[in-house]
């Protein structure tokens, strides 16, 4: 999984690329803490290269989730390919994070 | 001469205007948390030389001391309601100990035909039982205002105060009768907000009671009902069940988002709903158990229990890929996927028979 972090005036632009399942869920964790910090985050990420996630995956993205709405900030996943939005509509986790 | 040795002492006070400024505003804002009390502001000053200077100036003949002078430490509380003043007065009666001969009820000071500035002056002290200091034994002698009004009357205050009047003596006769029908409209419109807060409060207890009771089909469907009607977790059942399927983890998400699906599916009652989860219950679990079984998702959130009743509802009245499309269009947004989605379920429903 690579991802890549970019502050754009006061939104960040992640990216995402590849797989989120066990041998990458660590690393991935890792990887998104500076997305955990500061206040009123407004995160968008294009999930265009993602091509898979796991629970490993499931959970990381709720984390964050709630991370955010307790700094009152918006987080948005974006572009999505069919395989992994259907991942997200089966368990219920489009209910809670916002796909467009 | 006297006026320069007030300032002089007030500059040696200092220390102890801003141990009981902390210490004060700290207690108040404890008590309002633990009374669960929202307030629309909390506000604390420690009056400035220049405006102790400018007091002085032209009222300096009636103060002795400096004690004489009883709100160099201010606090005030801004209430959302005129009547919780009340109840946070009754609150600070119990904390400090109050000096009632300066204290003043501005609201009771009106005469009948009279609108205006209303607020509550309290004048205190802390008493011993609540805070010694032995390095500061003249912390409990000092005294300091507070001040309680609601939000309008906060508002009426601050207008009259920017006009560059203090009390409605001031204002020319001319204007005189605009600013007194102004008051009364902001009077008026706080007892109204008391009066629909009350029976709001009254109707949610209520309708707690009697989704209590089960008497399900008499509740009407609205945000309240429903909010009520969930905290019995009324599809935990099914979200369990679902959870089994992958021995998964169930994450309690908000079922809310539902209440304005459940209107557009015309639902009316709290009734209705329980029929349409005994309805759909089963058929909803079949779905879920087609696309979770084998692909190892060990997490599910608690609202697919109702969105896989929502989609059997559906079918099952025959509104098929359109009416699944225009659920995920409600629930997620307008997109592509939602099409996509749709037919993608169409198609598995098939599979389990469902339609």
């Amino acid at each position: 999984m690579d991802i890549t972090i970019n502050k754009q005036d006061e939104k960040t632009l992640v990216t995402l690329n590849g797989r989120i399942d066990t041998s990458s869920a660590n690393q991935f964790q890792q990887d998104i803490a500076p997305l955990m910090e500061g206040d009123r985050p407004d995160i968008d990420i294009d999930c265009s290269g993602m091509t898979y996630t796991s629970s490993q995956g499931l959970r990381i993205f709720l984390m964050l989730q709630k991370s955010v709405i307790a700094r009152k900030g918006n987080l948005v996943m974006r572009n999505m390919n069919p395989m992994v939005k259907e991942v997200f509509d089966i368990t219920g986790f489009s209910n809670i994070i916002t796909i467009l | 001469m006297h006026c320069e040795m007030i300032l002089d002492e007030y500059r040696k006070r200092m220390p102890l205007y801003e141990r009981l400024n902390v210490f004060v505003i700290n207690k108040l804002r404890t008590c309002l948390d633990e009374n669960h009390i929202l307030v629309a502001g909390l506000e604390s000053r420690i009056k400035t030389e220049n405006s102790l200077v400018g007091k002085l100036e032209l009222k300096g003949y009636k103060y002795n001391s400096i004690d004489d002078i009883t709100d160099i430490v201010g606090f005030r509380i801004i209430t959302f309601y005129s009547n919780e003043v009340d109840i946070i007065s009754a609150l600070v009666e119990q904390m400090f100990d109050i000096d009632w001969e300066n204290s003043v009820d501005k609201r009771k000071m009106l005469e009948i035909d009279r609108f205006g500035y209303m607020s509550l002056h309290y004048i205190c002290r802390i008493p011993e039982t609540m805070y010694k200091d032995p390095t500061m034994p003249e912390l409990n002698q000092m005294r300091f205002e507070l001040q309680m009004r609601s939000s309008l009357q906060h508002v009426w205050a601050n207008m009259y105060h920017d006009m560059g009047y203090k009390s409605d003596v001031e204002v020319p006769l001319e204007y005189q009768r605009d600013m007194n029908r102004l008051a009364g409209m902001l009077e008026l419109a706080d007892e109204q907000f008391g009066r629909i807060r009350k029976e709001i409060t009254d109707y949610r207890r209520k309708v707690q009671a009697l989704v209590a009771s089960g008497n399900f089909d008499e509740v009407t469907l609205d945000g309240d009902t429903f909010r009520s009607y969930l905290e019995l977790k009324p599809f935990m059942r099914l979200a369990k069940k679902i959870a089994a399927i992958n021995q998964a983890e169930l994450y309690e998400d908000s079922l809310m988002p539902y209440y304005k699906i459940l209107l557009r599916l015309n639902m009316k009652t709290i009734g209705d709903i329980v029929r349409l989860r005994n309805d759909c219950e089963e058929a909803a679990y079949q779905l879920a158990l087609l696309q979770l079984a084998g692909t190892g998702l060990d997490i599910v959130a608690y609202s697919v229990a109702l969105q896989n009743i929502c989609i059997v509802y559906i079918l099952k009245k025959g509104f098929g890929v359109a009416g699944l499309t225009q659920l995920f269009t409600a629930l997620y947004g307008a997109s592509n996927y939602n099409a996509q989605h749709a037919h993608r379920i169409f198609e598995q429903a098939q599979r389990i028979n469902l339609i």
